[in-house]
């Protein structure tokens, strides 16, 4: 099956390959959707389970990541068709860190799993989150961080959006400074483990 | 009271305090990263007897179901209320101060005494390079201009944080941690000057003068102020005020001439010291033509590049890895620590520090162990080991089945490495300096001790230039400051090199994750 074929070359973070392997099996006749679903989405998940017990380590992640990338690119390069997209979830790192790879990894695996996300980028204030989350009519909002100093800030989005009538949104927080708390801790819905466990929880909640 | 045993010792305690705080009242203290959140994980102890609560989230974070059914636990998250018996599996490195070794240490000659206070017969002065992890002084002579002796020691500010972020957000906790860390470090270099004075019988009222050199956070804790800035980004490329204003209790508290000068000096932005600047001026980064690059590793490495107009400098947050922090089988560079490694046909031949037996590795180790398991194909460039070597790491050799390189450490210095790597080549893109432009490199600090540069080359290191334009320098900060100490010329060179310089943010530049990615191979490191 060449959709396994294109599974396997996106798990080895083969960029080109993947490209080459998604064009066959287009060509062959399976839509953009389905690859999505059983090529990229499966991927990712295998890659998720592997994460766990620590089989991937951080450039592989990447490579997968970038394949993942540039199959979606080239698959659909004016972006994917809205009814492709399920829901909307707002992503920042927080004013203070700048550190924004792990957020870029939960991009690309939200992006893999058909959510639409918008991408607030790094030291990214509270009130630009806020305010695109509302303008976005988001319905997630996600927060990595890697340095302990933004906690405080991560404490205050609930306060924000209820102030703003904001009270369905659902915070995930996640990254190596935020993990070890709890959610009650940091006043969110969810603590992700990792980027696959938030996006777990994310899909979880859009298809209930 | 309920009794603590540990190592025989029986000491009564209060309940509601946490393990580690009763053992930081103690001799028996456990080693420790963080101001006891749990966040570093290092404070391993085993429960021998006893009854205590259930491991806590943070705890099952950084111990496995195995570890904690044996009986393991952070002292910090144990909070016992009845007799206990322990054993510490990981215990706080001894306190006190080493006289280094250093292989080339400068003769001033004739040193201009007009500055210095009169009526000293034997003026003396001291150069401190106060790091994150290390305190390093040394004593000098402005008759003979010689260095006299020296001192290091680890910087007891340690145990509110191995790596500076920790550090500052304890100090921003509460003005009495400031106080608590600023005392920490002052304290620190007048037990270095005691225990000179002690042991080598110097009468500490010779000492006339004092230099300071450290990063920009170590000397903002040190001023007690301003530390918070450092956790803003836009203060990163700035300059920030340290200042000292209790600089005049110095002389008096640490007992050296009254009329003696303290001079901290300043550093150049939130993430340049004056460490660095004081590196430049070592090694004569501006002096000897363009393109020269000093690498100073570090918990934070600094680096600069001279194109011969600009000093282009920038700090890469690559982690404590070369360090040995961080790793599993890693170690620092002391007693025990493997520094050396080679590979004759399928056996390893490995150095060991003070001939002891094997402990772990220590940074020039890990850089020798990952080139020779690249080269032999037993780790792939990614960083995957072959399949058919055991999951659970790479097992150097069979009579020290506990120094084990895992997966994850390999990863670890992936990381560090390529943030280093990814320093190395903005600043290069910034100065518009090609690969063969490149003429000279100095590699700082004690890691470069026992390096194999053809090895650190090989995993993507350093950059590839020719071995003989390589120096390994050891403490290029301390040497500096020892410059500024000793030399007026040099006072007058730190201040032209503080005009041309050139701040670099890494992480605000565009093309930081593709670079970062890049060089997070093991290999040769790519540049234009």
């Amino acid at each position: 099956m060449s959709v396994e074929r294109l599974k396997e070359a996106l798990l080895d973070g083969d960029q080109n390959r993947a490209v080459l392997e998604a064009k066959l099996v287009r060509d062959a006749g399976v839509p953009s959707e389905t690859i999505v679903t059983e090529a990229i989405e499966k991927a990712m998940e295998q890659l998720g389970a592997k994460c766990t017990v620590e089989q991937f380590n951080l450039l592989e992640i990447m490579l997968v990541g970038r394949a993942v990338t540039a199959v979606m690119k080239w698959l659909f390069p004016e972006g994917a068709p809205p009814a492709a997209v399920k829901g909307a979830a707002v992503l920042a790192s927080l004013e203070g860190d700048v550190h924004d790879l792990g957020k870029n990894i939960v991009k690309t695996v939200l992006i893999a799993k058909g959510i639409g996300v918008i991408d607030c980028g790094k030291d990214c204030s509270l009130h630009k989150l806020i305010e695109t989350a509302e303008r976005e009519k988001a319905q997630f909002i996600c927060i990595s961080g890697l340095i302990t100093s933004i906690v405080p800030q991560v404490r205050r989005v609930r306060e924000l959006c209820m102030s703003r009538g904001l009270q369905r949104i659902r915070i995930v927080a996640g990254g190596a400074a935020l993990k070890q708390s709890t959610a009650e801790n940091l006043n969110v819905d969810y603590v992700a483990e990792n980027a696959f466990d938030g996006a777990r929880y994310i899909a979880e909640i859009l298809e209930a | 009271m309920p009794l603590l045993t540990v190592h025989g010792a029986r000491i009564p305690f209060q309940p509601g305090l946490s393990l580690r705080d009763i053992l930081d009242g103690t001799d028996y203290r456990v080693r420790a990263g963080c101001s006891g959140t749990g966040a570093c994980g290092l404070c391993l102890v085993r429960i021998e007897q006893g009854m205590v609560g259930e491991p806590t989230q943070v705890e099952k974070l950084h111990l496995d179901q195995a570890s904690l059914e044996e009986g393991l636990r952070l002292a910090c998250q144990v909070i016992p209320s009845e007799d206990l018996r322990i054993t510490i599996v990981s215990g706080a490195p001894l306190p006190g101060w080493k006289r280094p070794v250093r292989s080339h240490v400068k003769e001033y000659g004739f040193v201009d005494r007009k500055d210095l206070p009169a009526g000293v017969e034997h003026p003396l002065g001291i150069a401190v390079d106060l790091g994150t992890t290390f305190i390093g002084l040394s004593l000098w002579d402005f008759t003979s201009g010689r260095c006299v002796t020296g001192r290091q020691g680890v910087n007891p500010q340690t145990g509110h944080g191995s790596d500076v972020m920790t550090r500052l957000l304890c100090a921003c906790e509460s003005d009495q941690k400031a106080r608590t860390l600023r005392e920490q470090a002052f304290e620190a270099i007048g037990e270095a000057l005691q225990d000179i004075s002690l042991r080598e019988g110097i009468n500490p009222h010779e000492i006339v003068r004092m230099v300071l050199v450290g990063n920009t956070a170590m000397l903002t804790l040190l001023g007690g102020t301003n530390h918070e800035l450092l956790l803003k980004p836009r203060y990163w490329t700035i300059p920030i005020d340290s200042p000292v204003e209790y600089l005049q209790r110095w002389p008096a508290q640490h007992g050296i001439h009254l009329s003696g000068s303290v001079w901290v000096v300043p550093s150049l932005a939130g993430f340049v010291g004056s460490d660095l600047l004081a590196g430049v001026l070592s090694t004569e980064l501006t002096e000897k033509g363009n393109g020269a690059l000093l690498i100073d590793f570090g918990t934070n490495t600094e680096m600069a590049l001279w194109d011969g107009k600009s000093l282009w400098v920038t700090s890469a947050a690559g982690g404590p890895a070369f360090e040995g922090s961080g790793i599993g089988c890693g170690m620092p560079a002391e007693k025990g620590a493997i520094f050396r490694i080679s590979l004759d046909k399928s056996r390893f031949a490995f150095d060991v520090v003070d001939g002891a037996a094997p402990l772990g590795l220590c940074g020039s180790g890990l850089v020798d162990l990952l080139a020779i398991l690249v080269r032999s194909g037993w780790l792939d460039e990614t960083g995957r080991f072959l399949p058919t070597i055991d999951p659970g790491g790479f097992v150097l050799s069979t009579d020290h089945p506990g120094i084990v390189l895992t997966k994850k450490d390999v990863d670890t210095i992936q990381r560090a490495k390529a943030a280093i790597a990814t320093g190395v080549r903005i600043l290069m893109a910034e100065a518009g300096l090609g690969r063969k432009e490149l003429k000279r490199l100095y590699v700082g600090g004690t890691f470069g001790q026992w390096l194999d540069v053809a090895n650190a080359q090989e995993i993507g290191l350093l950059p590839d230039i020719e071995a003989t334009s390589i120096s390994l320098c050891g403490n290029t900060a301390l040497a500096g400051c020892e410059d500024l100490l000793m030399s007026p010329s040099c006072v007058k060179r730190l201040e032209g090199i503080r005009a041309c310089a050139k701040v670099v943010d890494l992480s605000a530049h565009v093309g930081f994750q593709d670079s970062f990615i890049e060089n997070l191979y093991l290999r040769r490191m790519r540049m234009r």
